[in-house]
């Protein structure tokens, strides 16, 4: 498949690789994440694959089991994330490059939290004992 | 953008964060959602984290889904899937409380419960059609509990919050409406006005765009941007030629000029074969059909315009917009007519055979 804008894969991922390291910039110098849409942009899979090569694997690989595996790691790059969601299928429905110190699909959720601790209090033996001298 | 203020639905307390959590689907799995959304309604990434806060706050939204004269394509593409998809979550942000396909009830039976339904969320249900709606003869021509669909469009459409048009036909009139239109088949927006209305078509509608639109609309409490022919920009914005894989060999000139030459073998735009991709506005060749795998231009087959008004009469489907046949198909084309001819012929002289001879004495 080509790409329909006449610019070679070279050229689009050296474009990208500006804008990320532009959200780097952003994000050192204020905090401020950014996140580029891999799936929006007229990408040809040999385009997507060359990104890939050069921004590389770093230190953090992340599976993610919900509605579907989803693949979260860190790049060479520390603070650039290449995530990928698929659905139950299997099919990608997400490919995201995150500048970020964490993504935030990976940090738990404040009600999450609180649904396991009840959870796990109702599953241990004083829950049970308490249960039963109850009844 | 049209304003249509959520507050969501009084009878159903519980949120969808809370419901989506006692089912064992978390925040992470919202946000996902979200972020698959965002994606497909051309949103930018940071939305997403709104987007799933809005989800998890909002409660159930009540959707009445009517079907007028229709084939049932568009309720069978929207529900049938053999594996789960992200799709699918959004049939967990809504109650379906009428669906004639789909319920168990029949009868008075169903009419209590659309009646019901409507009480019960008042101003605050979605209205979703498929179909178009027959209007000669003051809509005799379809039917359901003896009441017209024109009568129950009108009556419905009255206390909904929005309407979804889905499908070509519920959109534009579809092929009901297709010459010489026996039934005065139209669209909804024809009928109705001072509701927000969205048209999704297609034939079928992509699936994806129905779940887009509702988890925008229960995100964000409106409807999202949309087009002169009322349709979500996000997913009818470009042309099928403009997204077309196929769109580099028609900037080189290169054609397939029958179905079975060289130029098709290598996979050469469509064009020449009657293509309507250039003025047909959908999102199927990126979302494509069943779970991302193929659709009509991959499978060799020229775009058809099913997502445009009128496209049952705008032409041949093999004639290419230039005007022109390619010879593969005009040599068919040939072979299809002297059969028709021929059978014709046929036809008549067996017609003639049968009918009594005025000359005939008994």
């Amino acid at each position: 498949m080509k790409n329909y804008n006449f610019l070679d894969d070279d050229q689009l991922v050296d474009a990208l690789l500006v804008e990320i390291a532009g959200m780097l910039s952003r994000l050192i110098a204020d905090g401020e994440e950014g996140a580029i849409d891999l799936l929006g942009l007229p990408l040809s899979p040999s385009c997507v694959a060359e990104l890939e090569r050069r921004l590389g694997r770093g230190e953090i690989s992340v599976g993610l089991d919900a509605i579907g595996l989803s693949e979260i790691r860190e790049t060479g790059f520390p603070g650039v994330w290449w995530t990928q969601h698929a659905d139950g299928s299997g099919r990608v429905i997400a490919r995201l490059i995150e500048a970020t110190t964490i993504p935030a699909i990976l940090r738990a959720d404040v009600e999450d939290v609180k649904r396991g601790q009840k959870l796990l209090l109702a599953s241990t033996h004083v829950a049970c004992k308490t249960s039963r001298s109850a009844s | 953008m049209q304003n249509a203020d959520d507050k969501g639905n009084a009878n159903d307390d519980e949120t969808l964060g809370a419901m989506l959590s006692a089912r064992g689907i978390g925040r992470r799995g919202l946000l996902k959602f979200a972020i698959a959304m965002a994606s497909s309604l051309a949103l930018p990434p940071g939305v997403a984290p709104l987007m799933a806060a809005n989800l998890a706050k909002a409660k159930r939204r009540s959707v009445i889904w009517l079907s007028f004269q229709e084939c049932t394509g568009c309720v069978e593409t929207l529900l049938r899937s053999s594996s789960p998809t992200i799709d699918q979550v959004i049939f967990d942000f809504i109650s379906l409380d009428y669906q004639e396909a789909l319920m168990a009830a029949a009868g008075t039976a169903a009419e209590k419960t659309l009646h019901d339904a409507i009480a019960a969320n008042k101003g605050e249900y979605l209205l979703a059609i498929d179909g178009s709606i027959p209007t000669k003869d003051s809509g005799v021509y379809s039917l359901t509990g003896g009441r017209s669909n024109l009568a129950m469009l009108k009556e419905i459409a009255a206390d909904a919050k929005a309407i979804l048009a889905i499908g070509t036909c519920a959109a534009f009139g579809g092929i009901p409406k297709a010459f010489p239109n026996p039934t005065g088949a139209v669209g909804v927006e024809d009928l109705v006005s001072g509701k927000p209305i969205v048209n999704i078509p297609g034939c079928p509608p992509v699936p994806e765009v129905l779940s887009g639109v509702l988890a925008y609309f229960i995100s964000f409490g409106k409807l999202p941007d949309l087009d002169e022919r009322k349709r979500p920009l996000a997913y009818f914005g470009a042309t099928i030629h403009d997204q077309c894989y196929r769109r580099a060999f028609y900037d080189q000139g290169k054609f397939a000029h029958s179905f079975d030459d060289e130029g098709a073998r290598q996979g050469w735009c469509l064009f020449e074969l009657g293509c309507k991709g250039p003025t047909t506005h959908n999102a199927c060749a990126s979302l494509k059909w069943n779970n991302g795998t193929s659709f009509p231009i991959q499978s060799g087959h020229g775009c058809i315009g099913c997502s445009e008004p009128d496209f049952w009469d705008a032409g041949g489907f093999y004639t290419s917009l230039a005007g022109g046949s390619a010879a593969g198909w005009r040599n068919a084309g040939i072979a299809a007519a002297v059969g028709i001819a021929g059978g014709a012929a046929t036809a008549l002289a067996a017609r003639n055979k049968s009918r009594p001879d005025p000359e005939d004495k008994p």
